[in-house]
């Protein structure tokens, strides 16, 4: 009985009482998720475009931040720093191609799947040992006051955050929608040998899209570098984001949004309202647990395609 | 000319199927065993013993268990690590609260504990497949470890909340946990436990259950049309995945560390297993031994080919470079020979029966 | 002559659609034990998603399948194995990670009954269990010519070969009922005639009611004791070859309508005079 009105009643009864708090938890929660998102954002646009479901994508968040990072250290200013990234991860893009893709491109899905967790081994391993494991703080200017809009608690980085995230997904849109190179990005996604036949060529597309994936991956490394330092723990905000991207779908860029910040959300309502009742970190399992129940219902995302199996 | 099945004519199917059907698989076999029981235990020292025989032996049944759920019945799984902690604690409960159970009874019944957990989280599997699958896991295994840490009834409400494990001894007289184990009578108990359910794992991928998991493996939709019936047979496979998860789990807390913590079956942990399977190739007993003792002992070996090489390597360097190259290793197996270090075994015993004749 | 025999399987009235395609449009298909049905039509006609239905793969919004006396309207592909029903598809559904020999032993699955831990310990009825489907198993491959390739992963093997093993793991159901989906496709002569020869002899020794899906005419006119003829989700003619193929309405759908009074005087045949 007990256990019950604990994790059914109380939680919303508190809730009920505080709403102003509830907003602050929930709008705390959707600028973490927008966090998320973006690097759920690099995972969509690998599956979309090569069908790899990239395991390494927040060993390439964090290993594009620690570049971006060590360039600053070493005095460049802050748009050199990020050209030299951006060159780094198209570099990693063109090597992940060569070596890994090539090799490895008429294999199952999972295969590929294994040999990303395989390269998120390797640069996790490299990315320490040419940057070093301290934490890196970064400080690039993003404004982090705080502000009272509308008589709720916000952060001005946040806000920065949003608006980033917001005009990455736009400028993907539109290069997935309107361009030709975007179009030839959406054959591949689709089929490959059918891309293929009609001219396009894998290789350079699967260069292209791992490049654009490193180059998301360095921007939600900046933004969560500027947050929390550019650490280790970076990297494991990639298991965070399997869970958005079952919430969202695997193939779809607003899916990836969407389902951040659901998860970002979530987390954190969970913690605050049901966390107390069972001694905390509930954020270790919830988003994982949300994206259980999510899949008995809905196996494709919100935003996902259905995949029927013909016999 | 060494190597050859020539003469080896089968007159029965039971001849067609027995495990080594060539007589010199059967002399190599039995050599190992041979090996194994009698020469380790007298000419290995304390070290190998702990830090490598053991080890490798828990090891290799994880993987094994693991194999079984992800090599041959195609379910992907990242929980394996919350199971071996959910096989470590219960027969921690189980040993703390009958003091009298004998530790292979302890066992056993801990592998059960285990197997329901595994049948619970494997009802996803029916709906889910893939990435899918590996992700609900991933819900399994973080929330497993996440309740071993916060209920302090799982650690006897201790104080320091690091729990040791009790001394437990077979046949009365031979201690194999606690601190007065001999390290003989340990790896001799770990020895026989994971040759009996590699044997028990050898019928089952065999026969009936075997064939049904590849079939869901191959073709889901197609296994249904035979009579397979999907969500039993998925069950079966977690049930008996985490059955020999959970031994493996308690036997590496119970035996190799002698201590209880959560903190040993972390993500890491289900990582390293998923690893074992993959280079020692999925679907493949042998290849869980061999995976197993790969990754066993590839750090020993990074950690002393620098000394051997006159070579001063700090440590975190090591680290940082063990990553790099087992990473590289992975994507290096994965092209080279997609079936794993069975697959290269196997080959080689192509070659050789071959030999001298190159075709 | 052939001992055709009662009612076995009545689809009465099936409606089968896909959003907003009408599959099967209230068909009422009937089979009698030992006969070989024949169901042709143009692609796209609804003959597969028969035989899906009959299977339990897709489930109907109307009509019902009376299977053996018991009438239902849908039920899941597992039962329909486990009272007798047994398939091919069009595309070969074999288990590409196995050899020959365990895809046909995967048919006996459904009739092997020790549990794991039997199969565990393995020796002891396990074994005998395993030993005595074996030996169906190899009257089969025996019987199906397929001797040599016992041991090959079916991945490598060429899609005639495909084709036969995946007929031989139905024969291993010991079904009542065999669905066989374009059986000969991608086949040449010497391959139909050796497929031909099999159905025959299914159908002849063991009495299985046998219902395919063909294209091939000259197969269709020599083989079945009855056609159906589907086009468009409608059943347009039912009955024996030769009435099937001087029908008005087969000749139409094959052929598309003649214009204004260009009625043709003579049935056309639907096949080119070819030696069978």
């Amino acid at each position: 009985m007990d256990l019950l009105a604990t994790a059914f009643v109380t939680p919303f009864a508190n809730m009920w009482d505080n709403p102003q708090f509830v907003l602050e938890v929930v709008i705390g929660g959707l600028l973490s998720g927008v966090m998320y998102s973006l690097v759920a954002l690099g995972f969509v646009l690998i599956y979309k475009a090569s069908g790899v479901f990239n395991f390494a994508q927040g060993t390439m968040v964090l290993f594009a931040a620690l570049t971006f990072v060590g360039a600053i250290e070493r005095g460049l200013p802050i748009w050199g720093a990020f050209i030299i990234a951006v060159a780094v991860m198209v570099l990693l893009a063109v090597a992940i191609e060569r070596l890994m893709l090539r090799p490895l491109v008429n294999q199952e899905q999972i295969i590929l799947f294994m040999g990303t967790i395989g390269l998120a081994f390797f640069l996790d391993g490299f990315g320490q040992l040419v940057w070093g494991s301290d934490v890196h703080p970064l400080d690039i200017g993003i404004p982090k006051a705080p502000l009272i809009i509308g008589g709720v608690l916000v952060n001005e980085f946040d806000l920065v955050a949003a608006v980033v995230a917001g005009s990455l997904v736009v400028a993907l849109a539109l290069l997935f929608q309107h361009t030709a190179v975007g179009r030839a990005l959406r054959a591949v996604a689709d089929d490959h040998q059918a891309a293929q036949s009609v001219g396009i060529p894998l290789r350079s597309i699967w260069i292209i899209v791992w490049s654009i994936a490193g180059v998301v991956g360095l921007v939600a490394g900046i933004m969560w570098g500027s947050n929390l330092g550019v650490q280790f723990s970076l990297s494991l905000v990639a298991l965070k984001a399997l869970p958005v991207l079952i919430l969202g779908g695997f193939t779809s860029v607003p899916g990836a949004i969407v389902g951040g910040l659901i998860v970002g959300v979530g987390e954190k309502l969970a913690e605050v309202f049901w966390g107390p009742a069972f001694g905390g970190a509930i954020e270790d399992w919830f988003a994982y647990a949300l994206a259980l129940v999510f899949l008995l219902f809905r196996p494709q995302g919100l935003f996902g395609e259905r995949i029927i199996e013909r016999v | 000319m060494l190597y050859r099945e020539v003469g080896e004519l089968k007159a029965s199917y039971a001849a067609d199927q027995a495990i080594f059907p060539i007589r010199q698989d059967r002399w190599l076999m039995l050599a190992a065993l041979a090996a194994a029981y009698l020469v380790v235990p007298v000419a290995g020292s304390e070290y190998w013993l702990l830090t490598i025989m053991i080890p490798f032996l828990v090891f290799a049944l994880a993987a094994l268990g693991l194999n079984l759920l992800t090599g041959y019945a195609g379910q992907v799984s990242l929980g394996t690590g919350g199971f071996m902690a959910v096989g470590a604690f219960a027969t921690y409960k189980l040993t703390t609260a009958l003091p009298g159970l004998n530790i292979v009874l302890a066992l056993l019944l801990a592998g059960t504990i285990t197997a329901l957990v595994g049948v619970l989280f494997g009802f996803p599997s029916l709906r889910i497949k893939g990435f899918y699958l590996a992700v609900a896991t991933l819900a399994a295994q973080f929330f497993l470890i996440w309740m071993f840490n916060k209920f302090p009834w799982f650690y006897n409400y201790s104080a320091s909340g690091v729990i040791s494990a009790p001394p437990r001894a077979v046949f009365g007289r031979f201690y194999v946990t606690g601190a007065e184990a001999d390290p003989r009578a340990k790896y001799l108990f770990v020895l026989t436990v994971v040759i009996l359910l590699a044997l028990a794992a050898k019928g089952l991928v065999r026969g009936r259950v075997g064939r049904a998991w590849m079939a869901i493996r191959d073709m889901d939709v197609a296994a249904e049309i035979i009579g397979i019936r999907p969500l039993r047979t998925k069950l079966l496979a977690f049930a008996l995945s985490s059955f020999y998860c959970g031994i493996a789990g308690a036997m590496w807390a119970f035996i190799h560390t002698s201590a209880v913590e959560a903190s040993a079956f972390e993500i890491d942990r289900s990582f390293e297993i998923l690893f074992m399977i993959i280079i020692g190739g999925l679907g493949s007993i042998l290849g869980s031994f061999l995976g197993a003792a790969f990754i066993v002992l590839l750090p020993i070996f990074l950690d002393n080919a620098p000394r051997l090489a006159a070579l001063e390597i700090p440590v975190n360097l090591v680290t940082n470079l063990q990553s790099m190259i087992f990473g590289a290793l992975i994507i290096f197996f994965l092209i080279v020979e997609p079936n794993g270090l069975a697959r290269l075994w196997a080959i080689g015993k192509e070659k050789l029966r071959l030999w001298p004749f190159p075709h | 002559m052939k001992r055709v025999g009662d009612r076995i399987l009545t689809a009465d009235r099936i409606t089968l659609a896909f959003g907003g395609i009408t599959a099967l449009n209230e068909i009422s298909v009937e089979l009698r034990r030992h006969e070989i049905l024949a169901m042709i039509g143009p692609n796209g006609a609804g003959k597969t998603s028969m035989l899906n239905v009959i299977n339990g793969f897709y489930h109907p919004q109307g009509g019902t399948i009376t299977w053996k006396g018991e009438t239902r309207r849908r039920m899941r592909p597992y039962h329909a194995a486990a009272q007798g029903i047994a398939r091919t598809f069009q595309n070969v559904a074999l288990f590409r990670g196995m050899t020959t020999l365990d895809n046909i032993m995967t048919g006996r699955l459904l009739r092997m009954r020790r549990n794991f831990l039997w199969q565990a310990i393995h020796f002891g009825p396990a074994e005998k269990e395993e030993l005595a489907h074996r030996a169906r198993v190899e009257r089969i491959i025996d019987f199906l010519e397929i001797q040599a390739i016992r041991k090959t992963p079916v991945g490598r093997l060429p899609y005639g070969l495909q084709k036969r093993v995946e007929l031989g793991r139905a024969l291993a159901m010991e079904p009542e009922l065999l669905l066989l989906d374009e059986p000969m496709a991608g086949m040449n002569v010497e391959e139909k005639e050796d497929m031909c020869r099999f159905i025959l002899d299914i159908n002849d020794e063991f009495g299985t009611t046998i219902a395919l899906i063909e294209h091939d005419m000259g197969v269709v006119m020599d083989i079945s004791d009855r056609v159906i003829v589907l086009d468009y989700g409608r059943k347009i003619a039912d009955g024996l070859p030769k009435e099937v193929r001087a029908s008005p309405e087969v000749i139409a759908a094959y052929l598309g309508e003649p214009h204004g009074d260009e009625v043709p005087a003579a049935p056309i045949p639907l096949r080119r005079a070819v030696a069978t």
